[in-house]
This record gives structure tokens, sequence and C-alpha cells, in this order.
């Protein structure tokens, strides 16, 4: 059963950590910097209520914190969302899920990981079932902590990822794409039996022209 | 040639004034809800990103001919309904065209939508779909009367004839016919999907009904025509009762003025269910169909 | 020998189209006394055997593909010939006899079905036999009015002679189109009568009883030339713009279009709901009858001919699927999309032009119903027959989304392969001629409807040019607005192309939204079965799909029974009470007899 050194999130993988890929040479073409632009300011987010962090998405959203000043509104279903947001903690359970609706979201997409239990476990950090370092199943672009962050910062976190999209700095989901493999290796070590069937993400290695 | 720039000139004026009036329409509900709200061009920023999305899932051939046609019935219905009156431009085809053609094709993009949303396989946009003609089937039948009291007033389908009748404010058909605009009044806010009727695409019940399965460029293409439609479906109204416009800012402030009065009552009512919506509509724009019917057709 | 046979019966169903194109003047034949047959080519009945001419040759193809059974050739040559001399006749006679031969060789071929059971079969001819006794009804009283069988105008007719007269005919004809609640015996014998031969039940049979609805109106004083004053109009007054008895005629087309439209949409069997869907669109045709006008004949004779069309298509379509699946009921397929893409369109086809969408002619003749009733002033009979035209849309989609989209349900459909060439010719053939009709509808009303506009009197519609139908109210152009649709479609799809990014095939059926899960083939994801079940939550539909025929007619016994049981009462086993009741029935008549003064 459950062994503290077998426990996902105790193998430290340092050349996961930074995982960083070029970007663009020269900066952005003017095209591309209207469309970076666009996409900037219009954040469509499916906000995965996966744990008690699902709570601060809700002000964030209505009157008191208004986030759709920035053009961030929520998405009814993963295929019109841009920007993934994993909202506390995640059990393996859930994982799959979370990794069947990042799939299923179209590119460019984000995720945006907020709460410490994302980061580390947080409070769940010896716990058996949920995950600790989601970076290791689903490229993050951007952690907010905090136990919990408040709508405050999670603004912060999301004018931080618009910058980043704004410079066209490259998304998490180019390192997906690139190193598929490494990704589906972890989902299947913690997911085992319960892995995704191959047509969910088999596209990823023939160049997404399947 | 004229044509050539006549029908760009629709399409271009449909689109903007489309993203401006969503846009306003997203800062007045934010403005009734104490909150700042987004910019007026937000709709534009939307749209277009999803235009130049980089990947679009698609779910074979029928799938991918579904936002086409609906983009293609939006495009013509707009082409059908002539903008100004007393003018060689903003005119499209709407000689060749009538107020029943209109109404049908304005039913016409959704429908072929509707296929491309079967196709897809995924129940809950067929469940979107159906809840979209049962509203339909509630809404028509009110919408329809009220139309048809105002062709009977008019004696004839033709939208020009009817905006040409209609030369000052007392021939509006809104001062000489005000019960018929009554009548389509609320089964037209359900027509351009907003509150309280908008139950087909409701996110939190059927997982955003018929648009569950588009994404990328579809959402976008989606999207546009939406925008597009609901100018249309403004303007024909503009043209049935507020007379009509002679040039482009009369044509805006009107439709302005009528999308205001839409959004103020679609602003405070909570959403209906399908069946709700359709049993108000057989009842009280209906019933208030009959009393006009009884009125002004049967009392003469 | 097989081939021999086929190639006979092949020819046998070109003859309408012969009879249509070499008969010219009339045939008298004596008959005794001073009665004669007459057989003559009138513009109306010229009409209809066209219909019957186009559709006997295109039903007969798929026929060709059953093994060769010579007796259902047999009778469906005699039907034939039962609808030619039912339309050539030129009076009661001769109609009479084409009605009985056509009720009793299409009675005999829907008994060839291995499904029909002994309920279908009685109600199909005991009411067909209803009718065509009301119809010799009718005919007597004619004989009795005008003293000889010739089908011609009555010269002077009082209200009550009216009511003999039409009351019989109209019966005989209302059973024939199949009107609520005397369309008892339609959704069970199109539903189970052979696959090939359903379309020619709902395609050509349902039209002459259309056929006979127009002929009754010319029968009347004046005809239907009398415009307000002659017709049912003089005989019954006038309705705001048009005749009272006509808005009575009116208001039973939209409600009988209405219930069999809920009907259609409740239905589980793919043919059953073509034969409800048949019901309802022949009601619109009625209506259009009662309203009388130039404009809603004009409708009505066009919508005959776009229903006949549209139902041969979606018939044989699915008559393919049948064949092909063996299955009909919509739980059962899907996804056939890929595996008939023919049939596909042609079901697309037939469903856009039942829906009655603008480019095809469902929405011309539609167009020219709803001006004529715009034109009478008749605007709740509008209303009515939005809703029923707009709750079509409904079973349309149902009609194409459950075979050919969503997921496949059943092993046969996911193997079934493209229906057989003797089912697609005629598909093609069909899809073509709506395509045309829809493209230029001012030349159909040109070639089909003017003519008999003009005989029966009438004004002709008239059309500018091929492509527009013109009415008083302002018109369309068909070849605009397909043109412009279809630019658009090439317009817009050229753009999309241009616009950067990839596009990605889904990998399975299964990649779909679905709250995060992974749906397989075990999830129920197919909505045909229950699409329209919602539907029952809305008061009238639910008090419309609660109620059944049956059931009316099953009250009706009740209500009668109770009757009886009351005057039963009276009959009582002591003589006393005879006695008594003689005794205060005499007293009755006494006293009335004393108030009013004449004793």
């Amino acid at each position: 059963m459950y062994r503290h050194s077998h426990c996902e999130g105790f193998q430290q993988d340092p050349t996961a950590q930074e995982l960083g890929l070029a970007g663009p040479e020269g900066g952005l073409g003017p095209l591309e910097q209207l469309v970076a632009w666009m996409r900037k300011r219009s954040l469509f987010v499916l906000a995965f209520g996966t744990g008690c962090g699902a709570i601060e998405m809700r002000p964030l959203m209505t009157s008191r914190f208004d986030a759709e000043r920035f053009g961030i509104v929520n998405a009814a279903t993963p295929r019109q969302a841009d920007v993934l947001v994993i909202s506390g903690y995640l059990a393996i359970k859930t994982l799959k899920r979370v990794i069947r609706s990042y799939e299923q979201m179209q590119e460019p997409k984000y995720v945006i990981a907020l709460g410490s239990c994302t980061i580390n476990g947080g409070m769940y950090w010896d716990s058996y079932n949920t995950v600790k370092q989601v970076h290791r199943y689903l490229p993050v672009d951007m952690y907010i902590n905090g136990c919990m962050p408040r709508p405050e910062a999670l603004i912060e976190g999301f004018v931080a990822l618009q910058g980043r999209i704004a410079r066209g700095e490259p998304g998490g989901y180019q390192r997906y794409r690139e190193r598929i493999d490494w990704y589906k290796a972890n989902q299947r070590r913690v997911l085992g039996d319960n892995m995704l069937p191959d047509y969910t993400y088999d596209w990823y290695h023939a160049g997404g022209i399947a | 040639m004229h044509y050539l720039l006549d029908i760009p000139a629709m399409i271009a004026t449909s689109y903007v004034l489309g993203f401006l009036f969503y846009g306003f329409y997203r800062q007045y509900n934010a403005r009734i809800q104490r909150r700042w709200g987004p910019s007026i061009f937000q709709n534009l920023y939307d749209n277009l990103k999803f235009l130049f999305k980089s990947e679009t899932l698609s779910h074979g051939p029928m799938f991918f001919f579904g936002p086409m046609i609906i983009v293609s019935g939006a495009v013509t219905t707009v082409l059908f309904i002539p903008f100004l009156k007393d003018s060689i431009w903003l005119q499209g085809f709407s000689q060749h065209g009538n107020l029943i053609l209109i109404i049908y094709l304005f039913v016409l993009g959704p429908l072929g939508n509707a296929l491309a949303v079967g196709s897809s396989g995924n129940p809950f946009g067929v469940m979107g779909v159906t809840r979209g003609l049962t509203r339909l089937m509630g809404l028509e039948v009110p919408f329809f009367l009220g139309l048809a009291l105002v062709m009977l007033q008019y004696e004839t389908v033709s939208v020009h004839a009817i905006m040409a009748a209609q030369s000052s404010i007392g021939e509006w058909t809104l001062v000489t016919n005000p019960i018929a605009f009554l009548v389509i009044l609320l089964p037209f806010i359900a027509s351009m999907n907003a509150a309280p009727f908008d139950v087909v695409g409701a996110p939190q019940e059927v997982y955003a009904g018929p648009r569950v399965e588009f994404g990328g460029r579809f959402l976008g293409v989606l999207m546009t025509q939406n925008m597009m439609l609901s100018v249309g479906k403004l303007v024909l109204l503009v043209d049935l009762f507020l007379g009509g416009a002679t040039n482009l800012f009369i044509l805006i402030a009107k439709a302005f003025a009528l999308f205001l009065l839409i959004t103020s009552i679609s602003a405070v009512f909570p959403r209906l269910k399908t069946e709700q919506a359709v049993d108000f509509f057989w009842k009280v724009p209906l019933g208030l169909g009959v009393v006009g019917v009884v009125a002004t057709v049967w009392l003469q | 020998m097989t081939a021999l046979v086929k190639l006979l019966f092949l020819a046998a169903s070109l003859s309408p189209a012969a009879t249509l194109l070499v008969w010219d003047g009339a045939l008298a034949w004596p008959l005794f006394g001073d009665v004669t047959l007459l057989f003559d080519l009138a513009p109306l009945s010229a009409f209809f055997l066209l219909l019957v001419a186009l559709g006997a040759p295109l039903a007969a193809i798929p026929m060709l593909r059953d093994d060769a059974e010579w007796p259902t050739y047999a009778l469906y040559a005699l039907l034939l010939v039962g609808m030619q001399v039912l339309l050539l006749a030129g009076d009661f006679i001769g109609l009479f006899v084409g009605w009985e031969i056509m009720t009793w060789s299409s009675y005999l071929l829907l008994l060839r079905s291995p499904r029909t059971t002994l309920a279908t079969a009685q109600s199909y001819i005991l009411l067909n036999l209803l009718s065509a006794f009301a119809l010799l009804g009718g005919i007597l009283v004619y004989y009795s009015l005008t003293g000889g069988f010739a089908i011609q105008a009555v010269a002077d007719l009082g209200p009550w002679q009216g009511l003999a007269l039409i009351g019989p005919l109209a019966l005989a004809f209302l059973i024939k189109v199949g009107t609520v609640p005397l369309h008892l015996w339609v959704p069970c014998s199109y539903d189970e009568a052979p696959d090939t031969f359903s379309a020619v039940l709902s395609a050509l049979l349902s039209k002459m009883g259309i056929y006979g609805l127009i002929l009754l109106l010319t029968l009347l004083p004046g005809g239907l030339a009398g415009g307000l004053s002659g017709g049912l109009g003089g005989l019954y007054g006038h309705l705001l713009d048009g005749p009272a008895a006509g808005y009575v005629l009116g208001w039973i087309g939209v409600i009988t279009s209405i219930v069999a439209t809920f009907k259609a949409i409740a239905q589980e069997d793919m043919k059953r709901l073509l034969a409800y869907s048949s019901i309802a669109q022949v009601g619109y045709i009625t209506t259009a009858i009662g309203v009388g006008s130039s404009l809603a004949i004009g409708g009505a004779l066009f919508h005959a001919l776009v229903h006949t069309l549209i139902k041969l298509l979606l018939f044989t379509t699915i008559a393919g699927i049948v064949l092909r699946t063996g299955l009909r009921s919509f739980k059962d397929l899907g996804r056939l999309i890929y595996r008939m893409p023919i049939s596909f369109f042609g079901v697309l086809i037939g469903i856009i032009g039942l829906a009655g969408m603008p480019p095809l002619p469902g929405f011309a003749s539609k167009y020219l119903i709803f001006v004529s009733l715009i034109d009478a002033r008749w605007l709740l009979l509008l209303a009515a027959m939005i809703l029923s035209s707009t709750a079509a849309f409904l079973y349309c989609y149902r009609l194409i989304y459950a075979p050919f989209l969503g997921h496949a349900n059943s092993p046969q459909a996911r193997t079934a392969t493209e229906a057989p060439w003797q089912y697609l010719v005629p598909e093609v053939v069909l899809m073509g001629l709506l395509v045309a009709l829809g493209l230029f509808p001012g030349l159909g009303v040109r070639l089909f409807v003017d003519p008999v506009l003009t005989a029966l009197g009438l004004t002709p519609l008239g059309s500018p040019s091929w492509g527009e139908l013109a009415t008083p109210y302002g018109g369309y152009d068909g070849v605009v607005v397909m043109a412009v649709f279809g630019g658009a479609f090439v317009v817009v799809t050229s753009l999309f192309f241009l616009l950067r990014g990839r596009m990605r095939q889904a990998a399975s059926p299964y990649d779909l939204s679905y709250a995060g899960e992974v749906p397989d083939e075990t999830t129920p994801l197919h909505y045909g079965a229950g699409m329209g079940r919602e539907l029952r939550r809305i008061p009238l539909v639910a008090w419309i799909l609660g109620h059944s025929t049956q059931g009316l007619y099953a009250g009706l016994v009740r209500q009668t029974q109770a009757a009886a049981g009351l005057l039963a009462g009276l009959y009582s086993g002591r003589p006393q009470v005879w006695i008594l009741l003689a005794v205060l029935v005499f007293a009755a008549a006494l006293t009335v007899q004393l108030l009013a003064g004449g004793i």
C-alpha cells in the first residue's frame, strides 16, 4: 500500500522544474502582437472546482472583484475555454478529469493552479491520494500561492499571465506538446489502469494532424 | 458594382453595430450589478481571439459545415433586410425578398447548425437544440401573429412598402398599431436569445447547449453570426415599427433605443424553464394577440 | 420471365404519364337510359394526373428490387388504372368506379405486407368503405338535385340542400384526406404497408381526397369563380373576407395539422412519424381549400405537388434504411451519415422541404397559403398554422438526427451499406425536382398551377420570371435566395480556410465534452429515443398527447350508452308506469295546445 518513499511528490525530478522553451525569434510581428493582445484581453476560464479553492472563484467573477473588467469570464465547456483554473488540492481521482478537460481545450491554452496544495500538497503533504506537484502532470503556467489565495491575489496572477501572453512567451501548452511522453509517463504512474484511453492524446504524437 | 460596395457595407455595418451593442449590453448589465464591467469593445476582442485560435477540433464534414451554414444564413438574412429608407445604399437584395421570407431565414442558419450539433454526437448539444426548437415553437406563434397584424394593416408583406407607409412619427406602426408591438415584444426578446428566455444555451444546465462541442474558430464564427443576426433583427423591427431610417445615424439611434428597451427588460428577470417559456408565450403574448385580432380585425 | 414481368410492370407504371400526354378530347360512352359515362381531361384532373404520372414510376422502381411477386405488380397496375379512371371521369359514375377500384386494390396491396395486423386492415377497409358509401350517398343527392351524373355546378341550391350535398361528399373526401378524427386508418396503414408502397399511399392516394375536395367546391353555384358571392360564401355567408363554411373547413385542417404534428413528434417509429406528418401536411392543404381564394387554391395545388415529391422521397429513403438495417425505430439507429450518404441527402432535402425552409419549394407553397390567410383576414387560423408549421421542425430534426447523426445504437447501424440503386435513382430524381422547383417557383406556378386556376375561373397567380413567385402582397425570387445563400456559403467557407490555425479531426466519436468524463460505447449518448419527451410538460401538448382518437371514440360510445341508459330507465316492466307516462304526455300535449290557443 502506501509507502512514504513512493508517495508522489517526494521524488524530485530537477529537470522537470524549469522546462522553458525558447521564445519567438526577434520578438512578435505586428499581426502577432495584435493577436497576442486580443488573447490577453479575452480569457475564458474553465474553473475546475477541484478543492476548497473553488470558493475564491465566485467573488472573483462577481460584483465585488469583477474579473470581467480584465476580459476574464467563465466558460461553460472546455472547448470554449482558454484558461484552466485548478482551484485547490487535486486528488488523483480528479486528476484524470482535469487532464481530460485540459486536453479538450483548444490551443492556445493556459493553466493556473491556485493554492498551496497544488504546489506542494499543502496540508495534504503526506496524503496518499493528493497530487503534490501539479506541474508534473499538466504544464502549469502560473501558480498562485496562499491557503487560500484571496481574489486580489488571483487577479494579480491573471494579470501576470496576461503579461506573458502579451509578450508572446511560450505557453505551457507548447511544453506539453513537446514533452508529451514525459507528462504521460508521470500521469500513467499515478493513474495506473485508470489511464485515459489512447485516442485522447495520441494526436499529440501525430504532430497534431491526425 | 453597386452590389460589390453595398454588400460588404451591410455586413460590416451589422458586424460593427453587433459588437458595439453587445459590448454596451455587457457594460449595462455590469452597472446594474454594481460593477465596472468590460470595455465596450470586449465582444470584438473575444470574437477575434476565437477567430485566431491556433487549434480547432472538428467532428467530421457535417460538423464543419454547420457553422458555415449558420453564418451564410446570417449573411443572407442581413442582406434581405433593407437597412435604410429612401436610399439606394444598404439595401442588399431586399427588393427580392419579403417579411415572411426574412422570418424563415432567421431560423434557417440555426437549423443548419443543429445538424452539426447532432453530428458531433454530444447529447447535451442535441438537448439544447431540442430546447431551442421547443422555444421556437412557443415564440413563433405570437411573433408571427403580431407581424401578421402589421402585414394586414398595410396589406403587403414587403418591408419596403411597410417602411414607406410610415413617413412621420404619427404614422409609425408603434403609434398606429401599438398592440402588435406589444404582442411581438416578448417573443422578440426570446428570438434574441436574451433572458428570461435564454434557457437554450444555459451553461449550468445543458453545458452550453448547442455550442457544447464548438471551440476555437468555430466558436468565433458562431459569435460573429450571432452579433450580425441580432442587429438584423433589430433593424427589421426598426423598419416595421419605428418607421425605418433615412440615414445610418437615425438607424443606430432607433435600433439602440429598441435594444435598450429589450436589455432593460431582460436584465431584471430570472431564467424560465423551456416549458414555462412556451406556456407563457401561448398564454400572455398570444392572448394579447387574440385580443388584438378581435379588436382590430373582427370588430371593424 | 421475371425480367419480362418487371418490364411489363415498369411499362404499366408509365401509363399515367402516357395518358397525360396522349389523351385528347372527351370520350362519351352511353351506359343506359340517358346516362353516359364521360371521360375528359380537365385542367384540374390533369394536374392531379400529373402527380400520379410523376409518382407512379418513381414509386415503382424500388418495387422492382423485391422478388417478382406478380400479384403485387398486378394490384399496383390496377391501382393506377383506378386512379386514372377517377381523375378522367367527367361524371360521378366513373368517379365512383375509379374510387372503388383504388380503394380495393390498395387494400389488397396493404394486406400483402407481413406486418399488417387485423386491426389495421379492418380500420383501413371499414373507414374507406364508409368513405365510399358517403360518396355514393352524396352522388344520389346530387342526382336528385340535378337529374344527371355529369360533374358540373348545380344551378341553384338552398342552404339545406347544400348541406345534404356537401355533407356526405365532404365526409367521403375528408376520410380519404385523413383529417382528425377520421384519420384512424392513416398512421397504422402507412406504417404497416409494404415499405415501398407507403410512398404511394401517402403521396398519391391522399391527393385523391384533395382532388375530391376541390371538385366539391366546383359543384356549388357559381363554382369557385364566384368570388365572395359564389361557392361556399354564397351558400352560408361570409366571415371577414372568406366564406364562413370555409372557415370551418380551415379550422378542421389546422386542428388536424396541429394534432398530427404533436403526435408525430411523439412517435418512436420512422414510418409512423412520416404518416402523421402526412396527415399534418394534408391538413394545410385542407385549410387552404377552405379559404378558397385564388391565392389559397394556388397554394393548395402547389403544396399538393411539393408534398407528393417530398413524401415519395422520404418514404423511399426510409424504406432504403429499413431494407439495409432491418430496423425502423429511432432508438436503434444512428450515425448512418457516413454509411448511407446519399440517403442522408435525401432525408435532408426532404425535411428542408417539409419544414418549409426558404430555398426549397415547401416555402413557396406555405408562403402562398400564409398570404391567402392574411388576405382573407383569418389571422387566428394563421397563428394556429404557424404553431403546427413550427412544431414540425422538431420532428424534422428528429427524422434526420436519430438515424443519421449521433452515435450508432445497434450492430446493424454500424455495418449498414448504402441503399441499392433502385432506391437511389428515384431519390436523386426527386431531389433534383425539389431543388429545381425551389429555384423556380414562378415557373412551377406558371406551368402547373395557373392553367388549373384559369380553368376554375380564378385569377391566375402569374409570375414575372421563372424564379419569382408573385402575389398581390409581394413576392420573392427563388433564384436570388439560392444564389445569395450559396454565394455566402462559398465566401464564408473560403474565408474560414484563410484564417490561420490548425484543424484537427476528433480521433474518436467519443471525444466529447462530457464534464471531464470519458464516455464509451456503454454510455447512453444517443438522444434519438427520448427527443420530444420533455414536450409533454407543456400543458397543451400534454393534453393533445394524452388523448387519442381511439379514446375520443370510446368516450363517444360511453356517452351514447349513458344516454341510452337514461332512456332505458323509462322502459320499466310495470304497465302502470306506461299508463302514467301516456297520461302525462297526453296532459302535457293538451296543456301546450291550450296555452297556444289551439282549442
